[in-house]
């Protein structure tokens, strides 16, 4: 042992520092069969840590190790595919039993008198009355001929438009009004709105969020905001037989919404009461909390092509029967080239009527079993497992030659 | 060998914020590229905390591909890390490339499936981020090959929190959920398409992988995945077999001509 030089080692207390100095003791034969223990000793004993050497230190918990070996990777694609047909054929089973009507009306419901269509719609002198026929057809022979039928047979502005509706549809019978190309999902469109003011009286003045629609001379507009002020204002009027067909507009808007978002001492004031009007116009002595079609256009879409609950029909339509619908042309989409459809529809537990569901469950369940059969074969045909000696060339040949 | 394994979680970490990424930029083609968020802004923060943090964090710490002993018993492994074949370039790109691809399937079959009765599109988060959000843990926990008790209740709890903060989000008052208000709860949960929606993306989304993996598990493994095979059909004590696969590694063929040729040459050097 060679003697160690003494030396200045420094300015520092020499016995301050070997309180600092940690003492490492460690017990013996750290093989990986063994539970040592590291005692690691800082200053006195009265700063002793211990740290034991649990398994999880030693990264030997208890696990599995599952390994994708050929047994596992077949049966899980089988059954895949044999969970996803047969849900798949109970989905595509179910949305072929909805029955569906859509109607685009904003291009025929203008009087053939107007060439302008912006034009039309954004006087207040002209008559937006537009009269259609739906037929519930299940006869695709009728749906053909009544498409011949010269159009002055038939009221101004109605048109025979049939739809191959194949049954009786069951109530209720849910009508939508459906717009293409409206960008609800604009940010600038989704911030336009106050929260705060339509769920009570007292933030009445909040409007910041709201401009342009915020405040008139007269005060500030309930409810304020761009979203509000685009409300839609086509209506509906359903008869079938000459007999009128009640639209229920009970319980189209989310329950929560109606008790939480929409407050029922907020009632509309200078609504639509700027130069320029953007849509429908509300009942100045109905509380939010009842404008039901005002709270179910301020759920905003998420995508540009939407559907909104316009009421329901609590009656069933016979199949081949003719209804006939009284549209009020109102809302204006010719400015930015959008559309307008009616949907006229019955549901079942899959929604609405919707064969993609079905669809990509099988899709997804006849790849996984062809995958199945796929990897049988490719695992049949190449048996050889990895590495196992007997197929080395040189083993071939017990007596070592190599030809 | 096991810090080696931390550039997995690296892959795994690029992938799960493509996956969400690609989404909310896929969304923004609906929105006419206005800046609309797809998702509401705490789902959006709460993504990389609560809904995919500890299993990554669990990975890093937890996963080992093959045991201490093996380690020890094949000291090639540790070539794997210095050659850089874990945390190459091909991939990193391979699991963004994952990532990318299968978003359009969390974000697009929403528009197609037309799911919700009552309101037909509306807002996003409690339809998409659940489908992101269990793709990206189910691909998880096929990817990784050391399965502990603590991954189970990371990953499966992970989902499960989504779920949960869905629920206590949606409930707390309209002035702080604004427009999460209740959407979970009333109009998504009821509807048995959500639930059979969700399930098809996650199948949807896995199975690129799955059949990416049992092939190259199979037919194409490296050195790791080799012992992991010697493990399971049990020839870890035979010396000659695991001799066989050490000339495996090191050299790209062990049969035909190169083969014997090495062989020839080798014995007679001793």
């Amino acid at each position: 042992m060679p003697p160690t030089p003494k030396g200045n080692d420094g300015p520092t207390d020499t016995t301050k520092r070997s309180s600092k100095k940690p003492k490492l003791i460690v017990s013996r034969r750290c093989g990986y069969n063994r539970d040592p223990t590291y005692l690691w000793v800082i200053g006195t004993s009265r700063y002793a840590w211990r740290i034991i050497n649990s398994r999880f230190t030693q990264q030997e918990l208890p696990a599995c190790k599952p390994i994708l070996t050929p047994g596992w990777v077949i049966t899980t694609f089988i059954f895949v595919g044999i969970i996803f047909i047969p849900i798949g054929l109970a989905s595509l089973f179910a949305s072929q039993q909805v029955v569906e009507i859509v109607e685009r009306y904003d291009s025929d419901c203008i009087s053939s008198s107007f060439s302008d269509k912006e034009d039309f719609i954004k006087r207040s002198d002209t008559n937006k009355t537009c009269i259609k026929k739906l037929l519930v057809s299940s006869s695709f022979l009728l749906e053909m001929s009544l498409r011949l039928i010269p159009h002055q047979l038939f009221y101004e502005n109605a048109l025979a438009v049939s739809f191959q509706v194949h049954k009786h549809m069951k109530s209720p019978v849910f009508v939508y009004y459906q717009i293409d190309h409206f960008y609800q999902n604009h940010r600038r469109y989704v911030k336009s709105r106050s929260d705060k003011q339509l769920r009570s009286k007292g933030y009445e003045d909040l409007t910041a969020t709201c401009e342009p629609e915020a405040k008139t001379n007269n005060g500030p507009i309930v409810p304020c905001g761009l979203i509000a002020w685009s409300l839609f204002n086509d209506t509906y009027g359903f008869s079938v037989k000459n007999k009128v067909l009640e639209v229920s507009k009970k319980n189209i808007a989310w329950k929560s919404d109606k008790e939480s978002k929409f407050g029922s001492n907020v009632y509309p004031k200078n609504f639509q009461s700027s130069g320029v009007i953007g849509g429908a116009k509300l009942n100045a002595s109905k509380p939010l909390s009842e404008q039901d079609d005002l709270i179910v256009w301020m759920r905003t879409a998420a995508l540009p092509t939407f559907r909104k609950l316009y009421g329901h029909i609590e009656v069933d339509l016979e199949a081949n029967e003719t209804i006939t619908v009284v549209i009020q042309n109102n809302y204006n989409t010719y400015s930015f080239g959008g559309k307008k459809k009616l949907v006229l529809s019955t549901t079942s537990w899959i929604g609405g009527k919707n064969d993609f569901l079905g669809i990509a469950y099988l899709t997804v369940g006849g790849l996984c079993l062809f995958l199945a059969v796929s990897f049988i074969i490719v695992y049949v045909a190449k048996p050889r497992p990895l590495g196992d000696p007997s197929f080395l060339s040189w083993n071939r040949n017990p007596a070592g030659h190599l030809n | 060998h096991f810090v080696v394994l931390p550039f997995r979680q690296i892959c795994y970490f690029f992938y799960k914020n493509v996956a969400f990424g690609v989404t909310v930029f896929l969304f923004e083609a609906y929105t006419s590229f206005s800046g609309q968020a797809a998702y509401n802004d705490w789902y959006l923060s709460f993504y990389n905390v609560l809904f995919t943090a500890l299993p990554t964090l669990a990975l890093g710490v937890l996963d080992q591909d093959v045991s201490t002993r093996f380690c020890i018993k094949f000291p090639l492994l540790y070539q794997e890390g210095v050659q850089n074949v874990l945390l190459s370039w091909r991939r990193i790109l391979g699991w963004m490339f994952n990532g990318l691809t299968m978003s359009p399937l969390h974000l697009l079959t929403w528009p197609f499936a037309n799911v919700v009765r009552l309101l037909a599109w509306i807002f996003w988060e409690p339809q998409c981020i659940p489908c992101v959000v269990w793709v990206v843990n189910v691909q998880m926990a096929i990817s990784l090959s050391y399965f502990t008790l603590i991954q189970h209740i990371v990953i499966w709890g992970s989902v499960f929190n989504w779920y949960l903060f869905s629920f206590a989000y949606g409930s707390m008052p309209p002035n702080l959920s604004t427009n999460a208000y209740k959407v979970f709860l009333i109009a998504c949960s009821p509807a048995p398409s959500y639930w059979l929606l969700v399930l098809f993306v996650v199948i949807a989304a896995v199975i690129p992988y799955y059949s990416y993996t049992a092939i190259t598990m199979r037919f194409f493994p490296m050195y790791h995945q080799m012992i992991q095979w010697i493990r399971q059909e049990g020839q870890s004590n035979d010396p000659e077999y695991c001799n066989m696969v050490h000339q495996r590694c090191i050299r790209p063929t062990t049969v035909g001509f190169t083969a014997r040729a090495e062989a020839r040459s080798r014995s007679q050097r001793k």
